[in-house]
């Protein structure tokens, strides 16, 4: 069997975990490799949180909000964007592609865009292969030892 | 009764010894209440017996001990697994055990980059290169001491406040596990603060006021006057039971010695996110790594993975 992607999404609840329902709703098909969490906004998503996503072993994380200018809570989006940017250096000095992070703005009526999100994020890290993190692959590549990280 | 309590150091410079050291008078108090098995620093007691004989490495048994430093090599190794054999609880004293410390900054480079710079350098004549024989195999990178072997106690600084230490022993001693808050150094800093913090800047000139350096109930925050402080992200208490911490006192900006508030947390992340969280433009760092400085075990600070390519 070839490299199945796990794929972690935190979508916010406003736009784009609404895209998510709508194109479940309309029965648009997309990969099922994204695991999706629901979050207020995506300017809430802690870097730490994204960090940890990778050293458990997601490929890939996406980060959804709203539209700019649509952001229920008027700025969450720039805070998303400003640590998007440092979530991008820090994983490259961790060893992990900095195109295996991606933050995707779409608004609750945009279930196409969503999809092909998913979908080209999901093409991205199948030609990037897996993760330097994913246990599966490099068992014994980074986890020595630290017992309270697994 | 006595307690029986054995010191063992690793990959460390003996700065948490000296730190033992300076509990002053407090120290004949501890030497009453504990029965002192190993120490390395202060008598000679051969790993394989007396007449180096013995074919495995023997620690004396101890109901407490203090590991200091990492662990970078075989040695290390060894010699920490003992220690974690014969001793009931184990104290990682100072930040090379508990996250690193200094040390730690050689996981950036790998063992071949790092011998490459030591043994030949520009100007010197035929490198000899690392001894194969008599020295201990290095480790593929420098280990905090609970990626190896179990610790019951994290007592991080650089190094731990006497304070720290002796309200340790003294817990240790009594059967109880100390406990210290997890508080940054801004909740123990003195400093006036009034929430504007927009640019950074390099610490190429004095703080302000000028004339109040070295008087800190008087200074400014150096974060918000742009000097890039390690403080929110640091786990308090360097100051010990004077409270102030030790580089707020000697007015320059916390450089992070006591590793993260939060145990297994990334002080780089976590003082980026809050540096960007509040708009502030961080282009104005020059790099990132040095913000690892005390933290860079646990895979935190790894080689960059195509060097030239990519570096920041």
């Amino acid at each position: 069997m070839g490299f199945e992607p796990r794929i972690l999404g935190f979508a916010c609840n406003w736009c784009a975990y609404a895209a998510a329902d709508l194109a479940g709703i309309i029965r648009m098909q997309y990969p099922t490799n994204i695991r999706l969490i629901r979050v207020m906004c995506s300017g809430m998503v802690h870097p730490r949180m994204i960090v940890k996503a990778f050293t458990s072993g997601a490929d890939g994380v996406l980060v959804m909000g709203c539209n700019p200018g649509e952001c229920h809570y008027v700025e969450g989006i720039f805070k998303a964007k400003a640590r998007a940017r440092i979530v991008e250096e820090v994983i490259e000095a961790m060893g992990i592609e900095r195109e295996r992070f991606q933050i995707v703005w779409c608004s609750a009526v945009e279930a196409d865009k969503f999809v092909e999100a998913v979908t080209s994020m999901m093409e991205k890290i199948k030609q990037l292969g897996p993760s330097l993190y994913n246990r599966k692959t490099f068992p014994d590549q980074i986890i020595r030892g630290k017992p309270n990280d697994c | 009764m006595t307690v029986r309590v054995a010191f063992e150091w690793l990959n460390s410079c003996s700065g948490c010894e000296i730190a033992i050291l300076d509990l002053g008078e407090r120290f004949f108090e501890v030497l009453n209440m504990i029965e002192l098995v190993h120490m390395p620093l202060i008598f000679d007691q051969k790993y394989y017996s007396v007449m180096g004989d013995g074919d495995s490495l023997q620690i004396p048994e101890a109901d407490i001990g203090f590991i200091s430093g990492g662990v970078r090599n075989e040695k290390h190794l060894e010699v920490a697994r003992e220690m974690r054999k014969r001793c009931g609880t184990i104290v990682a004293l100072g930040t090379c055990a508990t996250h690193g410390g200094i040390p730690a900054m050689i996981n950036s480079y790998t063992n071949d980059e790092l011998l490459e710079r030591y043994y030949s350098t520009e100007d010197t004549d035929e490198a000899s290169g690392y001894p194969e024989e008599g020295l201990p195999a290095l480790l593929d990178r420098c280990y905090a001491l609970d990626e190896e072997i179990k610790v019951d106690v994290y007592l991080p600084g650089c190094p731990p406040h006497p304070d720290q230490i002796y309200q340790a022993l003294v817990a240790l001693v009594k059967g109880r596990q100390p406990e210290f808050k997890e508080k940054s150094v801004c909740d123990t800093c003195p400093l006036s603060r009034g929430g504007n913090l927009k640019k950074l800047r390099r610490f190429l000139e004095e703080p302000e006021p000028k004339d109040k350096r070295g008087n800190p109930l008087e200074m400014k925050c150096f974060l918000e006057q742009g000097f890039l402080c390690m403080g929110p992200v640091t786990r308090g208490g360097c100051g010990g039971e004077e409270k102030i911490p030790r580089c707020i006192l000697a007015g320059v900006p916390c450089k992070g010695c006591y590793g993260p508030v939060i145990n297994d947390a990334d002080p780089r992340l976590e003082i980026l996110n809050a540096l960007v969280s509040n708009d502030v433009d961080i282009s104005a760092l020059e790099e990132h790594t040095s913000l690892l400085r005390f933290a860079g075990a646990h895979g935190l600070l790894r080689p960059l993975r195509n060097k030239g390519g990519n570096e920041h």
